[in-house]
């Protein structure tokens, strides 16, 4: 064994500490594909959801508080869903309502910019380069993607990448880069249950071979080099043997027939111009997604931020024009109530995909779907522009051992609120709370799911309060 | 037996050794010293320049134990076992039950650290015991003999390996030598960590996944494609503007104003008057956001443009307009970071490419010394919040000419780079919301202030000097055998993979490659794309992606097989051709270093250092500086170091110029083969205007970096100064001497304290007393904890030698009013009285330490691994001829390139 010259000859060796020897990868991974449809384990899901512009937050003392604040009144088990969250109260023991979280990297940034890092946590910024990180569907993804068809479902109202600080999209991959969201249910559907992709079956074929190829590359060096120096390219040689398996897996899929569904209760040709029916058909996608097991990740952002773009339709629904200027009217005589409507019916349709789930039995396993699905849906605002406290729910996932029907209220009564008198904005004022770091809720959601991490972006912690 | 004659003449100590408690010289004689005297007087004693023959020549070494007995034993008894035996063990060690045996023992970390104490005069404390120059030369000599013994004998009997992947650095380098593109690859790949050495390309750590493995293909594969083309050159689109014309958009908007103006005012006819005349003034007078200025009517105009509507893009031309004659009606940039001039370019700016940006500029000032610099960004702007702007020009560009004699300055940048671009720029047509089009924008970025003047821009994309472009051709070159796809195939693919493999490739390499070349093709509509496939498996391969040494074929060193050598197992010519460039170029060999691999002429020293010559003249060795001097002084602390916590006279230029200014020093150390002790100290250091400003040196114009006389103040010279290193070693807002001791002990003498223990009282500051104290003070109070004292005896003294310098470096005198004090006892009550004090200690009292520090250090770099005890004896034998050669960094650089030790497995 070499000794390292620095830690003996200078005092490191103090330290009593053994050396840490890089141990070599093991050819664990050389086995047989895994089949989703062999995996005798209930599947883990996740599904994210966004809505921009915030939520209604009138001060205590309104008139308007106690019916159209977003957030319930009262604390822990005992709590009251006002009437924006009211729809949810099938679903009260099966969700927790957060409050008093955000990413500190984007505290003070205007909420408008702030849809880009929801799932990420990255520092986005306003202005200036732009560099994102890793969301957390994709993060889950990677660990289950390859147990079904599709890796990850990503959708948005507003469809593509959008842009950088603009996003239409919650999904960002590895290195940061955007991932395009599907805003067509016909496509979504087709993808799902209709055509597979012919170019991947090319690409899978030119992988293969190129694997196969880098295998020989491997076996031949590998003869060259000293038993110590062969332990180490031992690393290099199970990262092939894991991309092969990818790839086998992959094949597998493009050659299983897709599952057939009822499709006829959908109209796949819908558009934000039919709004309550297009958000509940985006909905139901996810479903049948999830019933199939055709993914078990899946985003959706229902609108992208500053009412750009067709998801400020959706407004339309509850019968008001444009979704992002009821944000800004809360000062109006009835601005919060309006506000409050148009975040009630985001709340009903969520709630009847969630009441879906939890009433339908999970398909080979204990429990009903939800049980088995946790769902995050929230925003990167509450007060106007203010990117603090977070307006959360957490939803399903009691199989992975969620502890449900609480108002996890952190912030209390004194969250920042009011509507804009025209002056300094609530997101420009000192903060009267100190989040906790959204990561957090993260991390408590990975180890859930069944992900062996202490960690997510800038966490510091886990939310003990939801298990 | 391998090591048949294991030492080498000129290593054995065995004279009285010089040390710095011992130093008879009266304080005050040193202090008059010159620098340059110091350095002198210093090198007087190193060890390294003694000139002393072996005593040792044994066909199997053994240890010396007679005269340990004999010598040794007695010497350690009388002057440390009292403190160090059965009845006291401080420091928890024991002297009397080493084991003196270091060939076999086990106790070669414990010797090694006592020959450090000893050496550096650090033990005994002088107050307490007794230790004779002569019993202290005698220690240090058996032991040294005794660990050169050990430590040849291990490194014969072998166990290091330098077989590692490439770092992500020299992978990004790498793909830009062998594609001709100096793009960035490897932003994709995850960032590396650093060993305890700082090093990145440590062999331990370079760790493999399937995460990286599948990024190495996606990045091979785009860079390929990015490299070759298909098809016609596309068509180039050029935008003119004048600034007559990109004026136009703002004149309207005066006259509207105007007749606002005398609207509202229409009842008052002399408050109308009045305030439009007021209003007519500020027509015509300068700003200090960039403006318009129209000579013929003398009239300024902000330049205020807006992304709504995309109203400001210039339609592009098919093709190149004549060029206008120089105009007076001009842009006027004054300095600032937050304003510029914006040429918006529409929605047609090509993904690929170059975009070649030209203007014709001048200074408006006639003062030759008011040079300012322009810089390109470009940015775009799709809606309220979906927005970028990023820099896009590599480095300022001063505008040197006069304003009656304009000229053209040009910029070529990779579109391909840019990121992100404007991702609507496809869908969102021109006009609508969001907005699709992109801008450039272009900035003065002057330390100080002095306008700029510009009368027209040009932009051209996408630019190909040639077509096919030369990356493609590099590729796909011209060739007989083009008319047979299989032939030609192989002429591609046995020129491509020699390079990328950098060693003869057999020929059953080529066949395989060959094969999957034709198992490929028919899911390919083009030879080029199937071969883009196919080369992206070259670039995956461990043939390219790993540092290998060769054990099938084990060569003797060519000449290096002379008497008295250790005989280790030497690599062969393309591996040492290898290694060369990731230590020089941080890339892989050229075409020229290969041929001189392949006729195995490298093996020959004559020929290898000539190497080491044309690599260092070579624009490639920057990288070599930046990456050395970032890993081996923990720079990454600079860049953590966050701007946004308000230090006042911290921004963003001067981070940049405290980033550079170490990596510039050291690359003019190294093109001027100065001595390494200039790190020390330097009568000059590498300045930009910025950082001039900064240090309060004068008539330094311009943001590029040159050399700069330093006055015999003392307040700067050599790395210790530096602002940013003493930033990065601060705690934002003040000085920290306990990190800027640390890091003086870990980087500058590789001779790192150990870290804290796990129970260490914190400073209570909520203690009334304490609070009162300053920083020092508490320091020193700290200290006096017992469970504190040892370790912080030994960081202490140096840190506190740097207190005049604040958090981000500038000289200082008072702190909160009180003088600053900045004199500290070392542990053997040597007195360090400030910077001054620091450095004339280190040029008297630890020439040898340093510069054996520094080729550690650099060996560790050059090897990419760890260095081991083994390898003890040849780090003393490369400092011994880097001394004896006058100290000079690319004489340090050729010693090691050239040594046994670099050519060895």
């Amino acid at each position: 064994m070499p000794l390292n010259l620095n830690s003996l000859d200078r005092r490191r060796f103090l330290r009593g500490t053994g050396l840490a020897l890089a141990l070599p990868l093991f050819e664990t991974f050389a086995r047989s594909p895994v089949r989703a449809d062999d995996d005798p384990s209930t599947p883990r899901r996740l599904a994210c959801f966004y809505f921009p512009d915030g939520v209604p937050m009138p001060l205590p003392e309104d008139p308007a508080y106690r019916d159209w604040a977003w957030f319930p009144l009262g604390n822990g088990e005992e709590f009251t869903f006002t009437k924006v969250l009211e729809p949810l109260e099938p679903l009260r023991n099966d969700l927790t309502v957060l409050s008093g979280f955000s990413h500190p990297a984007a505290r003070s940034v205007h909420g408008h910019s702030n849809a880009d890092q929801f799932l990420t946590a990255a520092a986005t910024g306003y202005d200036g380069p732009y560099q994102n990180s890793i969301s957390l569907d994709q993060l889950y993804a990677g660990h289950v993607g390859e147990k079904t068809r599709i890796s990850s479902l990503v959708m948005s109202t507003d469809g593509g990448t959008g842009t950088p600080r603009g996003a239409h999209t919650l999904s960002f991959s590895r290195s940061g880069r955007a991932i395009p969201a599907e805003h067509r249910p016909k496509r979504i559907f087709d993808m799902l249950f209709v055509k597979s992709d012919d170019d991947a079956a090319r690409r899978l074929a030119l992988s293969d071979s190129a694997l196969d190829d880098l295998l020989t590359d491997t076996r031949r060096l590998r003869k060259r080099l000293s038993s110590q120096d062969q332990r180490s390219l031992d690393e290099y040689l199970s990262s092939v043997r894991e991309a092969e398996i990818k790839v086998a897996k992959a094949k597998h899929w493009i050659n299983t027939p897709l599952p057939t569904v009822d499709a006829d209760h959908l109209n796949l040709e819908l558009t934000p111009d039919e709004p309550r029916l297009y958000v509940q058909t985006m909905f139901e996608l996810i479903y049948l997604a999830f019933k199939t097991d055709s993914t078990r990740v899946a985003t959706y952002q229902i609108g992208r931020e500053n009412g750009v773009g067709k998801s400020d339709h959706l407004a339309r629904a509850v019968g008001f024009n444009l979704a992002h200027h009821l944000s800004h009217e809360t000062k109006n005589v009835n601005g919060w109530k309006n506000f409050g409507i148009y975040c009630r019916f985001l709340n009903e349709e969520y709630g009847r995909f969630a009441m879906k789930l939890q009433q339908t039995p999970e398909p080979a396993g204990e429990g009903s779907m939800l049980d088995n699905t946790l769902l995050l849906f929230g925003s990167a605002s509450s007060a106007f522009h203010l990117s603090r406290n977070y307006p959360l729910i957490l939803t399903g996932g009691k199989n992975m051992g969620f502890k449900h029907g609480q108002y996890l209220n952190q912030v209390g009564t004194n969250a920042q609120g009011g509507a804009w008198d025209g002056r300094t904005e609530p997101w420009q004022k000192k903060a009267t709370h100190i989040d906790e770091p959204l990561s957090n809720l993260f991390v408590t959601m990975l180890q859930g799911l069944g992900i062996r991490t202490e960690k997510f972006a800038d966490s510091d912690g886990t939310v003990s309060e939801i298990l | 037996m391998k090591y048949r004659s294991l030492i080498w003449p000129g290593l054995i100590f065995c004279t009285a050794v010089g040390f710095a408690a011992d130093r008879d010289s009266p304080e005050s004689n040193v202090a008059r010293l010159t620098f340059q005297e110091l350095k002198e007087a210093g090198a007087k004693d190193s060890k390294y320049l003694q000139q002393l023959t072996s005593v040792v020549d044994a066909e199997v070494p053994k240890a010396d134990l007679a005269a340990f007995e004999k010598t040794i034993r007695p010497i350690l008894q009388r002057s440390c076992v009292r403190c160090h035996g059965a009845e006291t063990t401080e420091g928890n060690i024991r002297i009397d039950t080493l084991d003196p045996n270091l060939l076999q023992g086990k106790d070669v970390a414990w010797w090694l650290e006592i020959l450090a104490v000893l050496t550096n005069g650090e033990m005994p404390p002088p107050d307490e015991v007794e230790l004779a120059d002569e019993d202290r030369s005698a220690v240090v000599a058996w032991l040294s003999r005794e660990l050169q013994l050990a430590s040849s004998v291990r490194r014969a009997t072998g166990g290091h390996s330098s077989f590692r992947r490439l770092t992500r650095y020299e992978y990004n380098y790498a793909l830009q030598d062998i594609l001709g593109l100096p793009y960035d690859f490897a932003k994709d790949l995850p960032p590396e960590p650093a060993s305890d050495d700082g090093f990145q390309n440590s062999s331990e750590l370079l760790h493999m996944s399937v995460v990286q493995f599948e990024t190495y293909r996606q990045i091979a594969r785009k860079a390929l494609s990015r490299a070759t083309v298909q098809g016609e050159r596309p068509p180039v689109l050029y935008w003119s503007v004048t600034m007559k014309d990109a004026a136009k958009i703002e004149w309207p908007k005066q006259a509207e104003q105007l007749e606002k103006l005398k609207e509202k005012f229409k009842d008052d006819p002399d408050k109308q008057k009045k305030e439009a005349d007021r209003l007519t003034a500020t027509f015509t007078k300068p700003h200090n956001n960039t403006y318009y200025h129209d000579p013929s009517t003398g009239r300024t105009a902000r330049a205020n443009w807006q992304y709504h509507g995309a109203k400001f893009a210039f339609k592009p031309a098919a093709s190149l307009p004549e060029i206008p004659a120089p105009s007076d009606h001009v842009a006027i940039i004054p300095q600032g970071r937050n304003h510029g001039l914006i040429v918006e370019l529409g929605n047609r700016v090509p993904d690929e490419g170059t975009m070649r940006v030209r203007v014709r500029a001048s200074r408006a000032s006639l003062e030759e010394s008011r040079i300012p610099s322009l810089q390109l960004e470009f940015g775009w702007r799709a809606s309220n919040e979906g927005r970028a702007i990023l820099r896009i020009s590599a480095e300022d560009t001063q505008i040197k000419a006069s304003p009656d004699k304009p000229e053209i300055y040009q910029w070529d940048v990779p579109l391909g780079e840019i990121y992100p671009r404007n991702s609507v720029r496809d869908t969102s047509p021109m006009g609508a919301l969001p907005s699709p089009s992109e801008y450039i924008r272009l900035v003065n970025s002057s330390a100080t202030k002095g306008d700029i003047r510009l009368d027209y821009v040009e932009v051209a994309a996408p630019v190909y000097d040639q077509w096919p472009p030369e990356s493609h051709k590099r590729i796909f070159f011209d060739s007989a055998a083009q008319e047979n796809e299989s032939a030609y195939a192989r002429e591609v693919l046995t020129a491509f993979m020699s390079r990328a493999w950098r060693r003869p490739i057999a020929i059953a390499e080529v066949d395989q490659k060959l094969k999957l070349f034709h198992t490929m093709r028919p899911r390919c509509d083009s030879l080029e794309e199937a071969m883009v496939e196919v080369l992206a498996t070259v670039l995956s391969s461990p043939d390219f992606l790993y540092v290998i040494q060769d054990e099938s074929a084990s060569e003797s060193v060519g000449d290096a097989g002379q008497q008295g050598q250790l005989n280790s197992e030497v690599i062969s010519a393309h591996e040492l051709a290898t290694r060369l460039a990731l230590f020089l170029w941080c890339s892989v060999p050229d075409a020229q270093l290969l041929k001189l691999a392949e006729s195995e002429e490298l093996s020959d020293s004559k020929v290898l250092a000539d190497e080491v010559s044309r690599m260092l003249a070579d624009r490639r060795t920057l990288r070599f500086s930046e990456q050395f001097v970032r890993q081996w002084l923990d720079m990454q602390l600079l860049d953590f170091l966050d701007i946004k916590q308000h230090v006042p006279g911290f921004d963003p230029l001067l981070k940049e110029a405290m980033q550079n200014e170490p990596i510039a020093l050291f690359h003019e150390v190294l093109q001027n083969d100065a001595s390494v002790l200039d790190f020390i100290h330097a009568d000059y250091t590498m300045a930009n205007e910025r950082l001039a400003v900064h240090y309060g040196l004068p008539d330094v114009h311009g943001n590029h970096f040159r050399r700069v006389k330093l006055d015999a103040g003392r307040m700067r010279g050599g790395l210790l100064t530096q602002a940013g290193l003493l930033a990065m070693n601060s705690n934002g807002t003040d000085s920290h001497p306990l990190k800027r001791g640390v890091w003086l002990l870990e980087s500058l003498l590789n001779d790192p304290p150990p870290p804290p223990p796990p129970a260490v009282p914190e400073i209570d500051l909520a203690d009334p007393e304490i609070a009162k104290m300053t920083l020092k003070e508490r320091i020193e109070d700290h200290r006096n904890h017992a469970a504190c004292r040892s370790c912080h005896a030994k960081i202490d003294p140096w840190g506190i030698a740097f207190e005049n310098y604040d958090a981000i470096g500038r000289w200082r005198t008072q702190i909160n009013g009180k003088p600053v004090d900045a004199v500290s006892l070392l542990f053997n009550n040597q007195k360090l009285d400030g910077m001054d004090g620091l450095k004339r200690f280190l040029l008297l009292n630890r020439q040898d330490q340093f510069v054996r520090a520094m080729v550690h250090k650099m060996t560790t770099y050059a090897l990419g691994r760890p260095l081991t005890f083994a390898d003890h004896s040849s780090i003393d034998r490369i400092t011994a001829d880097v001394r004896k050669q006058g100290d000079g960094l690319a004489t340090m650089i050729r010693l090691v390139a050239t040594s046994e030790l670099f050519r060895s497995k």
